[in-house]
């Protein structure tokens, strides 16, 4: 039986964004033939997604912004709301796509059909917030998944994970005063690297405090800060929430080869974070998670990094 | 850049003849920690302190009764006598960078600003200026800090203002550190952006060096003897 799900749609494609912008369709061509010369996308159950249903992003997006963005791009706008954020006409759509890529991974999970499952999405998510589309995300694919999980399933605590390079402001701001999402992320130090927020002292308030916790890493110190980071903050404090079901902010942005970090993240290290994760969701979830694609554009590496994580989901 | 833009102007100011339990109520409820004090016309005429407040206040180590006794005959005082006359004061045409000098130099937390006139137009805290500088360097906003070292010759800020621009990218502010070493410079660029990788690709591809930040920083701790 296939273990792992692989959500994919070749629409994800549509969503152009200008020449020489990072965060392209390549990323995706890129993975998919890594897979399948590996030959493991023939050993993943191959999810087809479809459109999400705007009550689920309305979940966490305001209906004005939903439409703003709708609107952008029915325009044919070059962006939205910032340079950044390159639009196409199909991109709103192919935005619905992508969360609809979560849902049925999710759906899958749930109803047993896999036990985990890769969301091969874009356009990315983890720093769109409630009102604001932020570094070439638009909706919160991950958030709303969040969301989801709760309302559909009724499941009661959700762990999100995110090791993108990039701080996931946005899933960050919709679950701070939020007990029952645990938003764990580890990044490159603010100081340094977009967009500027996930710091130590950010714990969540009002109902939410102590259930958000960030690791920020100082450029250049790779494999061992991380290490030490995922095994004295992530590990504990998952343990300790112990969560019902898993989600994960997948970037591979962090690697030495992807110009746009400075962590400088090894494969290996990549091999380590993928390694404690899914200890934690063996002993805690039954090997439940659903994973999810945000950064990673060093089109080489992020394939290599993309087959590595899926092959770690497999052996569960 | 001048003051007028980053000063507080709604403002609350006392009479030279309120008495310090009316002061203390203005202070604690606004949370700030300076009062001005005008005339009837709204001339500047002094200015106190939450410092000078603290030092009006009877001892804390005084016993409970008598504390109580003495705070209820300090408060009856008058804002004149323990004001600071004639404070220092900067004119609405001051830059920001000017209110940093002053503040810097004087060793005060705030300016009050003041016409030519006397008059009380507004008053610039230490608050108020640590905003107007998130504000110019554009730190407020998302963004990725670049670290650039460049020789010492001229043109090395406009090729890297050329690459920031050809990618289509917006500044937030361009920080140089004069004396990095002694033959080179190091420029930080703060961009609004998250994408960085193009940028730095033709930085280096022009023979820039990209400072590795933690790299410097561990050379500058101070080394075990």
């Amino acid at each position: 039986m296939k273990t792992t799900g692989f959500v994919f749609d070749e629409k994800y494609l549509l969503h152009k964004t200008f020449n020489g912008h990072p965060e392209c369709g390549e990323r995706l061509t890129a993975i998919i033939g890594r897979l399948s010369a590996e030959g493991l996308l023939e050993k993943l159950a191959l999810l087809k997604p479809e459109p999400a249903n705007q009550r689920w992003i309305e979940a966490v997006h305001g209906i004005r912004y939903i439409l703003n963005f709708e609107e952008a791009c029915l325009w044919g706008l070059p962006d939205f709301e910032h340079a950044d954020n390159s639009i196409c006409r199909d991109s709103y759509s192919i935005a619905q796509l992508a969360v609809g890529g979560v849902l049925k991974g999710i759906d899958a999970v749930m109803n047993g059909e896999v036990t985990n499952a890769f969301c091969a999405v874009r356009p990315p998510g983890h720093h769109a917030e409630m009102g604001q589309a932020m570094g070439f995300c638009y909706f919160n694919n991950i958030a709303i998944g969040a969301r989801y999980l709760q309302q559909q399933y009724d499941v009661e605590k959700v762990c999100i994970i995110d090791f993108d390079v990039h701080h996931g402001n946005g899933t960050q701001h919709l679950f701070d005063t939020d007990s029952s999402v645990f938003y764990y992320s580890i990044h490159e130090h603010p100081s340094f690297a977009y967009p500027g927020t996930g710091r130590e002292f950010e714990t969540g308030f009002s109902g939410g405090e102590g259930f958000t916790l960030n690791s920020p890493i100082l450029p250049g110190r790779g494999d061992e800060a991380y290490r030490e980071k995922l095994l004295g903050d992530l590990v504990p404090a998952f343990e300790a929430f112990a969560p019902d079901a898993v989600l994960l902010s997948a970037g591979f942005d962090a690697h030495e080869n992807d110009l746009m970090s400075g962590t400088n993240l090894t494969t290996a290290g990549y091999d380590f974070v993928n390694d404690t994760i899914m200890d934690l969701v063996k002993t805690h979830t039954n090997g439940r998670v659903i994973s999810v694609l945000e950064g990673g554009y060093h089109l080489e590496t992020l394939a290599l990094l993309v087959a590595n994580h899926i092959k770690k989901l497999m052996d569960v | 850049m001048f003051v007028t833009e980053s000063m507080k102007t709604d403002l609350i100011a006392v009479r030279p003849d309120t008495p310090l339990s009316e002061a203390i109520i203005l202070m604690d409820k606004g949370n700030f920690r300076h009062l001005p004090v005008v005339d009837k016309k709204g001339k500047l005429v002094g200015i106190i302190t939450d410092r000078d407040m603290r030092s009006a206040k009877p001892s804390s180590l005084l016993g409970k009764e008598e504390y109580l006794k003495t705070y209820e005959e300090v408060m009856q005082h008058t804002v004149d006598e323990i004001m600071t006359k004639n404070p220092l004061t900067i004119a609405p045409y001051f830059t920001l960078q000017d209110s940093l000098l002053v503040m810097g130099k004087k060793k005060v937390g705030a300016l009050p600003v003041v016409d030519e006139n006397g008059f009380l137009k507004g008053i610039m805290s230490t608050r108020d200026l640590l905003r107007a500088f998130v504000n110019i360097m554009g730190i407020g906003e998302p963004g990725t800090l670049l670290c650039i070292l460049v020789t010492e010759k001229t043109g090395q800020l406009k090729k890297i203002v050329d690459i920031v621009t050809e990618e289509n990218v917006s500044m937030g502010s361009v920080l140089v550190a004069r004396d990095w070493d002694d033959e080179r410079r190091a420029i930080f660029p703060y961009l609004l952006t998250n994408n960085v990788a193009g940028i730095k690709q033709k930085l280096i591809a022009q023979g820039f060096e990209l400072l590795d930040p933690m790299g410097w920083y561990i050379d500058q701790l101070p080394k075990k003897k």
